[in-house]
């Protein structure tokens, strides 16, 4: 390696905000306003958590966390899969040495062979569940996890599974874990109304937001499994939008006082910063509310795929497909997709031009005649022009 | 929003058109293929690997194809992930590699870990997954990586920059690409990364390649800015900052390359000159 002078850093000294540091070697926990952070009991598990929690997902900054932690975070959430276990590292070296009772960590394990309807397969054992808690619990270098989610439970078969369950009632009793949850954002209401009567689960971590299709039947389904006592965890409460109000997404979860705590993904100082003005404070602005009507308004070009709309097509057209390959052309400026798609739906021409008027209910407020018409064209493109 | 296809655009599109659309899974002799899962894209891509998700769209993710090997109960699953581009590619692999995996010579790398084979190649992030335990099975998860990594274009070589690394006390496989909020702030973008030790110290190198001077001035005012300094700044210069959040950042810049060093006491300048003047030149 090359010698160099010593005249850049040492030069120009020391400078910057000094007084503003903390050691990074050091914890220390004491909470920024402690006194005003709103917190809720997380069921009948008794674990008092603040509105906003730490969803670590994406997080490889351990200053952003610690950061967390030392302004009153105290429920922190990854999972096995996440950076393929380098999340979970990243958090045990952080925590390994702090004392254990100041915060509350979450960690999820998938089963393996789950099919694409959710159901269990073959593969889906107790022997490989449990395998891979162990190795989630060796990264994050802990003698227990607060809660080990199920990661990923869309279909009532695998939330009774008994290999599972019996594989969780075994952690609990082994002092590995202290609650048991699932976690879920396909067929939410279903699976969650399910889990209100099975008295297996303990925490429901489940997709939540103001977009949310389906939303009185998922509201009615998280009232009757926090009413059972289950603890309720809302996450993806951005509805997935980059142009979100944070703010007033987060508050507009937490207005269902149902929802004990949130984990919003962050990945930076700001981010933090928004959310911990959350910590004290839930109330929805006059602006924040009317941030949420636009957005609300605005239902972007994503599809859901909840096929309400089907019926409602007298000419039974594959709505959300069409759907998919708009999305494809506007979205991702992809039109050799779009095409591709019109094609294996045999969709040449527009199909609603026989419709003088269109009786289709989309749950999105799409306007699917318009969307159809527009996209429909593109299958009229001579492929030699895409290929 | 645009309402129809003029010629132009369409003969714009050919340019990105997937190579993903044709692709041609290997076949492997004894298992069945199965490939009716769907075209991953961003908008449902959590629909498939859940919160991970994330990861994947901050690092450019495209599409992702799925295609399954079956013979009797054991299942080999591909999945193959194409990213905007080499960098970001590479992003996403090495946010999910480890050091203490067995590396192999697939793409521009990859390894085996626990039924696993991965590896990055061009624009492509390839999964393959087992979770037989049988030799057979397992041997051939990664006769099918190999077929794949055959099958994909793409460069075969690590970003250049990564070069640029010292490689003194560097930790071997332990280099990232940060896309985005970098030491977590949101300006701070596309920094590469490298860990070292030297003796028993422990520190991280951050470097920053803009595409101009200019950028490069502009991201280190901004820095400055964030952690409250006043600092008047030249074309090249070399700083050491209490930043509230990381601790001791070594800031050092020249060009369109900018270095950042955490990690080290502020008494130990010494070892951060010798690392920022090795990457950005001997002369500052």
């Amino acid at each position: 390696m090359k010698r160099i002078d010593r005249r850049g850093f040492l030069k120009t000294g020391l400078t910057g905000a000094a007084g503003l540091a903390i050691s990074p070697a050091v914890f220390d926990s004491k909470f920024t306003n402690q006194n005003n952070i709103i917190t809720r009991t997380l069921g009948k598990t008794g674990m008092k958590v603040p509105v906003i929690s730490f969803g670590v997902m994406r997080a490889d900054n351990a200053s952003l966390c610690k950061a967390a932690y030392e302004n009153g975070i105290k429920l922190f959430d990854t999972a096995n899969g996440y950076q393929n276990g380098n999340n979970e590292t990243m958090l045990g070296n952080l925590f390994k040495d702090v004392p254990r009772d100041t915060f509350y960590l979450a960690t999820k394990v998938k089963p393996a062979g789950v099919d694409r309807e959710g159901k269990p397969g073959p593969q889906t054992t107790a022997e490989d569940f449990l395998a891979r808690f162990e190795t989630s619990l060796g990264r994050l270098q802990m003698k227990y996890v607060d809660i080990l989610y199920v990661h990923d439970i869309s279909n009532v078969e695998l939330l009774n599974y008994k290999p599972i369950i019996n594989a969780l009632a075994q952690l609990k009793k082994e002092g590995k874990i202290k609650f048991a949850g699932f976690s879920t954002h396909r067929n939410e209401h279903i699976v969650i109304d399910a889990a209100s009567s099975m008295n297996v689960y303990d925490v429901i971590l489940t997709s939540y937001n103001f977009r949310h299709d389906n939303l009185d039947e998922l509201n009615k389904a998280i009232r009757k499994a926090a009413a059972a006592g289950i603890g309720i965890v809302a996450m993806k409460t951005m509805a997935g939008g980059k142009l979100v109000n944070a703010s007033a997404a987060l508050k507009w979860a937490l207005s269902n006082p149902d929802i004990h705590t949130t984990i919003p993904g962050m990945t930076a100082f700001d981010h933090l910063e928004v959310n911990l003005k959350v910590l004290s404070d839930i109330n929805l602005t006059d602006q924040e509310k009317n941030d949420l009507v636009a957005h609300s308004a605005n239902p972007g070009l994503y599809c859901g795929g909840c096929s309400k709309c089907v019926p409602t097509c007298p000419k039974n057209l594959p709505i959300p497909d069409l759907m998919r390959a708009y999305m494809y052309a506007y979205g991702y400026s992809n039109p050799l997709m779009a095409h591709s798609l019109l094609h294996e739906l045999e969709v040449v021409g527009n199909p609603c031009k026989d419709c003088n008027e269109c009786s289709v209910t989309c749950s999105r407020n799409f306007n699917v005649r318009n969307k159809i018409a527009d996209i429909s064209r593109l299958g009229s493109v001579p492929a030699e022009f895409l290929t | 929003m645009k309402r129809h296809f003029p010629l132009f655009s369409i003969l714009l599109f050919l340019s990105f058109v997937s190579y993903a659309q044709d692709l041609n899974y290997p076949a492997m002799q004894g298992f069945s293929l199965k490939t009716n899962y769907p075209v991953y894209v961003p908008e449902n891509l959590w629909d498939f690997i859940n919160g991970a998700a994330d990861n994947y769209l901050a690092y450019g993710f495209q599409d992702l194809h799925v295609a399954e090997y079956k013979k009797g109960k054991d299942i080999i699953k591909l999945e193959i992930y194409r990213h905007t581009d080499n960098i970001n590619t590479f992003g996403i692999y090495s946010s999910e590699r480890s050091p203490n995996f067995r590396f192999v010579n697939l793409g521009a790398q990859g390894y085996i870990a626990d039924g696993a084979v991965n590896f990055f190649k061009g624009n492509y992030y390839v999964k393959i997954r087992t979770y037989s335990k049988k030799p057979k099975v397992v041997q051939v998860a990664e006769t099918l990586a190999y077929k794949v990594a055959d099958m994909l274009p793409g460069q075969t070589e690590m970003p250049a920059l990564l070069s640029q690394f010292p490689s003194e006390g560097k930790k071997i496989n332990e280099e990232t690409y940060i896309n985005q909020s970098v030491l977590g702030y949101s300006f701070l973008n596309k920094a590469f990364k490298a860990l070292y030790q030297a003796g028993s110290d422990n520190f991280s190198i951050f470097l920053f390649e803009n595409p101009s001077a200019g950028g490069t001035l502009q991201t280190v005012k901004a820095y400055l800015k964030a952690v409250g300094s006043d600092e008047n700044i030249a074309d090249e210069g070399k700083i050491v900052l209490n930043d509230k959040y990381n601790g001791t950042v070594f800031l050092a810049w020249k060009g369109t390359r900018m270095v950042m060093i955490t990690g080290l006491a502020k008494d130990q300048s010494g070892i951060a000159d010798r690392y920022a003047s090795d990457i950005l030149g001997s002369e500052m």
